[in-house]
């Protein structure tokens, strides 16, 4: 950006800051989003630093975008904030606004985590350009991410369209220098232009089939938004997103993201076309970069998007077949680029067999606690996305089944329908996948006469991306006491036969609340109750220990998937420990010594 | 100080350990200095107890990759021995490593999914040739600060030493960033991390 301001501030930002920095330079004036990583900050750093936004986190992303289409047709500039597993959630409520009329700018930010860094499945969000014919952007570093942000909403009003901005973990997570406008009064952009905005079905529906009618009833339904595009992709060739570097001849590389700035440390004289509108494309910036070169290159992180959308217009571009995707290749690094267009470059490799860090949850944390008693009574379950599907991997075999957000609820319902409630098959959900769409599937298993039973691990948060408030908690942006939300009333409400709550720490009353509910031939919610220790530093009790002299290294308790325990390896001699700076006094381990040699 | 035209470091351990601290601090003081930087954060896979790593780089140029290309690292700094051996390779020749000695067993090993290594980690380390400084915080234990808590900042007073850099304003930097009930426990981590590096200094 250049300001060219006698009064260019400057701070060093990540990605997910300097994100808010763009809406509030927007004149953004409705956020809402749902937690996700690697953007989740993106709200924190709105709500903290800009009060005129108004931040909301919503019950899941469909809402969330919901949220921000009734602003935006208001005439606000409004933004929606999500990962790109939300954005599958929210896919249709984006649907119904592409192509529609736009009053204030409506923006998706929505992230991918590349690389998998913080455990997420390999997705990529710009399929969604594709799909939707809507237009993406791509920032590589903390300037463009909030220039860009910006671009975003001016583009979204001169196109009537939805935009996404798709920042990844590495532009998330990585600082650098913001330069911005010290002088920048923050005013709420208005702009309201059209009095209806429906779904394309609605307006194609009149457009197609009253083609050439003047009338103004008619006329006011028409949005060409084919042509909108279609002036977008001519506009792209001259704007400031994409910057063509014409140097050296061998290698062109056409490239977005951080995955540029890998590739232009590793080839500083290759020829470059660094896209920062990545849908649609550049058509005549990719035909001049074609014609400079001997090669053109296409790199980018995730899935091969850039690389179809070029081959689509008859430009021969290497890719996918000199670098595979998913999962030979997490993610693009300087290293990987150097290996294959630098010949010489000497090669270094990690070392072997350094191991592997599985995920384990806090010391003290309430979904052991369920994960130990399904296990010990080997009842079959189902996990949520939460915390607690750590219990489905290989140290702890608590669980059988797990999907995505939400479903575990319908799974299990699933499961005993099939199975004719022989099996008893339980579902284990957060709080917050409950209210998110969890839900839904509780409404629809009573309604259809199920037995299944829903476990509720209350630990009011959204504990796994770093503890964010829901409709339950007792905190939050928009917090009132009066508006708070009960789960064991709504089960009731939604007609739960048979509603308990009980204490995570109560061993006993845990086990048998569960179990009763698994044996009752009704349906049954078990509400488990207990604030996330780390979110609310929970004091700690006295630290427990082992007994060396009476422990049989028997590793029991290393399977409860507490971090605090270790095995430690002194002189050849192996000793299971507990790591008392971690330890929470919380006792789960000691009820699964065979000697008794866990004692505090 | 501008003849050093920038540096690359890695700085690794595991959640829990103020890496993100260590590295703000770190980027805080060089700003000062006038220089470009990056730095990128890598969280592992755990929700706890998986591996935390910061690429930093300062230059006098504007720093273009995020991450640090194997074969450019100038420093590793560790906080946990098995983090150290997961960067060895991607130091320069040159390169010098600060490895604290704390181990924290890798869960896929405490369940016996996976063998830890057959050999001592700290071993594979001495061996490697690359200049090296290890850190025992057993060695170290005070009553006046929570080393396991604080090693960060012991490691930061170790490091400006080891540069040679102004102690009073990387202190500066400390007690600007640090919340007031910590700060003298930290000052303290501060300046034995700084004193110790002395030592080690003379003899090295
Ligand atoms: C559709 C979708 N949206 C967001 C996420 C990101 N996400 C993963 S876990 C989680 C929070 C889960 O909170 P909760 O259900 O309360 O369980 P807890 O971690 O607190 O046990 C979120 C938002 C996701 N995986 N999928
Ligand atoms: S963050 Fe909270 S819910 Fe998640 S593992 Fe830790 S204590 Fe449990
Ligand atoms: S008592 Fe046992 S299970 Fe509980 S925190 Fe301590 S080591 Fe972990
Ligand atoms: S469960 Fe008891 S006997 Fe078995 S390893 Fe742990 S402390 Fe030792």
């Amino acid at each position: 950006m250049k300001t060219g301001n006698e009064n260019a501030g400057m701070k060093m930002m990540n990605g997910n800051e300097a994100i808010a920095r763009g809406a509030y330079e927007a004149g953004v004036k409705v956020a809402a989003g749902y937690p996700g990583t690697p953007s989740t900050e993106v709200m924190d750093y709105t709500h903290h630093y800009y009060p005129e936004i108004y931040c909301e986190w919503a019950t899941n992303e469909k809402v969330a975008v919901e949220v921000a289409i009734g602003a935006s047709f208001a005439g606000h500039r409004s933004l929606a904030l999500m990962k790109t597993v939300g954005l599958h959630v929210a896919a249709d409520a984006l649907g119904g606004a592409a192509g529609s009329q736009i009053n204030g700018g409506l923006v998706l930010v929505v992230s991918d985590d590349v690389g998998r860094i913080a455990g997420d499945d390999y997705n990529d969000c710009r399929h969604y350009g594709n799909m939707f014919n809507i237009p993406v952007l791509e920032p590589s570093d903390s300037q463009e991410a909030k220039d860009f942000m910006v671009r975003a909403f001016e583009i979204s009003e001169a196109y009537s369209t939805p935009v996404i901005l798709k920042p990844t973990s590495v532009t998330c997570k990585t600082t650098s220098k913001v330069v911005f406008d010290n002088d920048y009064k923050y005013e709420a952009k208005y702009r309201n232009i059209y009095p209806i905005s429906f779904s394309k079905v609605i307006m194609t529906t009149i457009m197609t089939k009253a083609k050439g009618s003047e009338h103004p009833k008619l006329t006011k339904c028409f949005n060409d938004f084919v042509a909108n595009m279609r002036r977008l992709a001519v506009d792209s060739n001259e704007s400031e997103l994409n910057r063509l570097e014409l140097n050296g001849k061998k290698i062109g590389i056409i490239t977005a993201g951080t995955p540029y700035y890998y590739a232009k440390e590793v080839l500083p004289d290759a020829s470059f076309l660094k896209l920062g509108l990545v849908n649609p494309l550049p058509a005549k910036l990719i035909r001049e970069l074609e014609a400079h070169v001997d090669q053109l290159y296409v790199i980018e992180d995730g899935h091969d998007v850039i690389e179809k959308n070029i081959k689509d217009l008859g430009v021969s571009v290497i890719g996918k077949e000199l670098w595979p995707k998913f999962p030979d290749m997490m993610r693009f690094t300087p290293d990987v680029i150097e290996e294959k267009l630098v010949p010489d470059a000497p090669k270094r490799t990690p070392m072997k067999d350094v191991p592997f860090r599985l995920p384990v949850a806090c010391a003290g944390c309430s979904h052991n606690f369920i994960s130990r008693i399904l296990k010990q009574h080997k009842i079959k379950a189902a996990a949520d996305v939460t915390c607690g599907l750590i219990g489905c991997f290989p140290h702890m075999e608590s669980y059988q089944l797990q999907k995505c957000m939400g479903s575990s609820p319908g799974l299990a319902h699933g499961y005993n329908l099939a199975t004719d409630n022989k099996e008893k098959f339980v579902a284990m959900i957060g709080d917050g996948g409950f209210w998110a769409t969890g839900i839904n599937g509780l409404l629809n298993l009573v309604f259809n006469d199920s037995q299944s039973t829903l476990i509720i691990v209350d630990n009011n948060c959204l504990a796994m991306t770093g503890g964010q408030h829901i409709a339950s908690s007792d905190f939050g942006f928009n917090y009132k006491q009066e508006n708070r939300l009960d789960i064991a009333k709504m089960c009731e409400a939604i007609g739960v036969t048979d509603v308990v709550t009980v204490d995570a720490y109560a061993y006993e009353e845990l086990e048998q609340s569960i179990l009763n509910a698994v044996n009752a031939k009704t349906n049954s919610v078990v509400i488990v109750k207990k604030p996330c220790v780390t979110k609310f530093k929970l004091p700690k009790e006295t630290p427990f220990c082992i007994d060396q002299e009476a422990c049989i290294k028997c590793r029991k308790c290393i399977n409860v998937g507490c971090l605090a325990i270790e095995s430690k390896t002194k002189n050849g001699e192996v000793e299971i420990v507990i790591n008392e700076d971690i330890c929470t006094g919380c006792g789960l381990c000691s009820t699964v010594c065979p000697t008794e040699a866990i004692k505090n | 100080m501008m003849q050093d035209t920038g540096k690359n470091i890695i700085i690794a351990g595991v959640g829990g350990q103020g890496i993100l601290l260590f590295s703000n601090l770190l980027s805080k003081f060089y700003l000062k200095l006038g220089y470009e930087l990056k730095i990128s954060d890598v969280i592992g896979l755990g929700q706890r107890g998986g591996g935390v790593e910061s690429h930093f780089r300062y230059s006098t140029k504007p720093v273009l990759s995020p991450f640090i290309k194997a074969g450019d690292v100038d420093y590793l700094i560790s906080f946990e021995q098995t983090e150290a051996l997961r960067h060895l390779h991607s130091l320069k020749e040159e390169g010098v490593i600060f490895s604290s000695t704390y181990e924290l067993t890798s869960t896929s090993v405490n369940t016996r999914l996976q063998n830890d290594l057959a050999e001592s980690k700290m071993e594979i380390i001495n061996r490697t040739e690359n200049k090296k400084f290890i850190i025992d915080p057993e060695k170290h234990k005070s009553s006046e600060f929570d080393i396991s808590k604080m090693m960060n900042i012991f490691m930061l007073g170790y490091y400006t030493e080891f540069r040679g850099y102004s102690h009073d304003e990387m202190i500066q930097i400390v007690k600007e960033s640090v919340p007031a009930k910590f700060i003298e426990g930290n000052l303290k981590a501060y300046e034995k991390g700084a004193a110790v590096a002395r030592e080690e200094l003379v003899t090295a």
